[in-house]
């Protein structure tokens, strides 16, 4: 359990002793003082719980293993420890190019809180599809994938800006910068989770430490 | 021996009732990592909250509250 984690839980706890009181003994809030702790506890700390309540779960939807907790996602997740590093999403995983604890959101920032209205819409249709219909198979991206979720680690990089790939051409780093060029359905670097291909893979054992 | 409850007394104690299930729907999803968590927090445990809220307000402003003519 995290910090946040540990005082949001006892911020529950304590609202719920303070409401039992009240419920047990609603003639306190006759007085002065009764009446306080009415609103403290009835609308307050409820509203302090709710509020973290909301944060804590965004925050959550960020991590690996919430993207993961659902059942179609588990062969996304075996992808992440291909021993391959034609691999995209492996290699960033297991190079820690990207937290592992959010690997997924670190390169799919379009959805969560600040993901627009359609996102939310989305999210919404696979909780639909998740236990009531059929997920599609494979899981395809919405929308192409936007160089912009690269970009926002890579540019500036020199291994990136003086890539003999990238700079061979003049035209292709501002094609790659504009989103005009993909990266990932270019044949640059076209291997990205390739579910299909996981059963002749094999896999990084993370060592102990 | 019963005793009476006034209406506000029983409206606060349902509005407490209320916010007890909300938050102890919200310490279960904080346990489950799990996207559905997410909805059941929001839509039953929220639900409850805001319902719990409610009725405390509406406490506030019943009829028992206003002062009597002179």
């Amino acid at each position: 359990m995290t910090g946040n984690t540990t005082i949001l839980v006892a911020v529950i706890l304590f609202s719920i002793i303070l409401i039992a009181w009240l419920v047990l003994r609603p003639s306190i809030t006759a007085t002065r003082g009764g009446k306080m702790l009415a609103f403290v506890a009835l609308l307050i700390f409820p509203a302090l719980s709710g509020g973290m309540g909301v944060n804590r779960h965004i925050e959550r939807s960020k991590t690996t293993n919430f993207c993961l907790s659902c059942h179609v996602m588990e062969d996304y997740g075996k992808s992440l420890r291909v021993d391959d590093r034609s691999f995209i999403p492996a290699t960033h995983f297991q190079y820690n190019l990207v937290p592992r604890d959010q690997a997924c959101y670190t390169c799919h920032t379009d959805y969560t809180m600040y993901g627009n209205v359609s996102a939310k819409l989305r999210g919404m249709k696979h909780v639909y599809a998740y236990y009531l219909g059929k997920p599609s198979q494979p899981i395809k991206l919405y929308q192409p994938y936007n160089n912009r979720e690269c970009l926002h680690c890579h540019l500036g990089a020199r291994s990136f800006e003086e890539s003999e790939a990238h700079t061979k051409d003049p035209q292709t780093l501002p094609r790659i910068k504009a989103n005009q060029l993909s990266c990932s359905t270019t044949e640059c670097h076209n291997i990205i989770h390739n579910v299909g291909q996981l059963k002749e893979a094999t896999f990084w054992k993370e060592q102990a430490k | 021996m019963k005793i009476q409850l006034t209406k506000i007394e029983r409206r606060i104690r349902l509005a407490g009732i209320l916010l007890i299930a909300g938050l102890l729907v919200e310490l279960v999803t904080l346990r489950w990592a799990h996207p559905t968590a997410f909805l059941f927090f929001l839509l039953l445990g929220g639900a409850l909250m805001a319902a719990g809220i409610g009725v405390y307000l509406l406490s506030l402003v019943s009829d028992e509250n206003k002062p009597s003519p002179e």
